[in-house]
């Protein structure tokens, strides 16, 4: 992290609180690539991706107050609200859920082509310590995570018990820890 | 439920993957609140979600960063600074994309609407021209088919008698019928065998009484009254023959044109 200006997650939220907009737009600078990940992987649409991003931070700013830091941390709150954001407007579009991923086995590479911003974050380590998560953990974080699948959704899809969804799911999240450890 | 089983529950996961239920979220959030090493646990399952998240970073366009500030301050100093002047357009400015969108599809389904009911209103129109002429032309056949009637019911009337007037020298092509009503002595004429009259000059039938002339009115040939029509004449009496002359319009006490056609009783 290059960023001379660095707040903590707890400043920053206290700024945000306060509306103020320096704080906005090193918000903006942090977290805009991850949750546009989000979005990356539901909208295939170039321009409809770009509404929706612009439509999340927005709604993110007005809503701020509506932010409990008890309850979880403020990415968590923001990757909510930017997928069932993303998911509103395409039911309200028509589309249904579909999952990119699975069809793009080499998406990780992909995506780094696409990133054409500031690097912020490390992400490129991150890519890579990510890349050696299993395939079947990676599906199954994939869709609740990217896509936005309910647990029935999910057992539906990878024909496993509705019961199994959590165990599966919380076995490949620690897998993902492991991975992530180090960095 | 001990600390170590709430942890391997995988409700924490399902908490931060977004898909828990109303349920489980109160649950969760209970644990976190009354045990430190849940509330760890879930942070800890955050923060590497947070990190998967950002190793699948996509980094948005350029100038869409400025959009976003822009619109964030526009809505913020419009708000703070109570601004009455401009109010509207404001408000214009801030409308989502998304609504953006839909004004635009609404305008164009509106613009489509109009085109389809023009098609519409002028199907419907030539419709009812059509539907119109045809009425038209039903009652025209309808009258037509009504004097036939009328027609055919003095010729078919028992009291009727016919009296074929034969053509003379002046015209030998030409015929009339009279229908005299014995019971009533009117008098009929059916013109439809005289060739038209010519401009300024009408047939009038004569009834020969006692040898005179007597006038039984003009008949009608003009092509919009009743030239092929029976027509009802003047009545009798008692008449020996009957004759038809060409005479100036209006017609004469006697007659002075030439006789076209005649035919005793």
């Amino acid at each position: 992290m290059q960023d001379p200006q660095k707040h903590s997650e707890e400043d920053l939220v206290r700024l945000l609180q306060a509306q103020d907009q320096a704080a906005f737009s090193y918000l903006y600078d942090n977290y805009a690539g991850a949750l546009n990940g989000v979005i990356f992987r539901l909208v295939e649409d170039i321009q409809l991706r770009e509404d929706i991003l612009q439509e999340a931070f927005v709604k993110i700013w007005n809503n701020f107050k509506q932010y409990d830091s008890s309850k979880g941390r403020l990415f968590t709150w923001m990757v909510n609200l930017t997928r069932n954001l993303t998911i509103d407007i395409l039911r309200s579009k028509g589309y249904k859920k579909q999952q990119k991923i699975s069809h793009d086995e080499n998406s990780v590479s992909s995506y780094q082509d696409k990133n054409f911003g500031v690097e912020q974050f490390d992400s490129i380590g991150l890519r890579k310590q990510v890349a050696t998560l299993k395939p079947d953990q990676k599906v199954i974080i994939d869709l609740a995570y990217f896509s936005g699948y309910t647990q029935e959704e999910i057992s539906k899809e990878m024909g496993i018990p509705l019961g199994t969804v959590k165990t599966r799911m919380r076995t490949a999240i620690m897998e993902l820890r492991k991975l992530l450890e180090f960095s | 439920m001990e600390i170590k089983d709430i942890i391997s529950s995988g409700l924490l996961e399902a908490y931060v993957m977004g898909f828990a239920t109303a349920e489980e979220i109160s649950q969760v959030q209970a644990w976190a609140h009354a045990y430190p090493e849940v509330a760890d646990e879930l942070s800890a399952i955050e923060k590497s979600m947070e990190k998967y998240a950002f190793a699948n970073s996509v980094e948005p366009a350029r100038d869409l960063k400025s959009k976003i500030l822009d619109k964030v301050s526009t809505n913020n100093s419009a708000t703070k600074r109570n601004v009455v002047v401009e109010a509207t357009p404001k408000k214009v400015y801030s409308m989502s994309p998304i609504w953006q969108r839909a004004a635009a599809a609404a305008i164009l389904l509106l613009i489509a609407s109009i085109v389809v009911n023009i098609i519409y209103y002028n199907k419907y129109k030539d419709a009812d021209l059509a539907y119109q002429q045809k009425n038209e032309e039903l009652i025209a056949q309808t009258d037509k088919l009504k004097s036939l009637d009328q027609d055919m019911s003095i010729v078919q009337n028992k009291y009727s008698r016919p009296v074929s007037l034969e053509g003379l020298p002046a015209a030998p092509e030409a015929t009339a019928k009279i229908f005299w009503m014995k019971n009533t002595g009117e008098v009929y004429i059916d013109p439809s065998n005289l060739p038209e009259a010519p401009e300024g000059k009408e047939y009038q039938l004569w009834g020969i009484v006692d040898g005179k002339p007597v006038d039984g009115g003009m008949i009608l040939t003009s092509k919009k009254g009743n030239r092929y029509h029976i027509q009802k004449m003047k009545n009798f009496g008692k008449a020996e023959a009957f004759a038809v002359t060409l005479e100036t319009k209006g017609g004469n006490p006697t007659p002075k044109g030439s006789m076209f056609v005649m035919g005793k009783l």
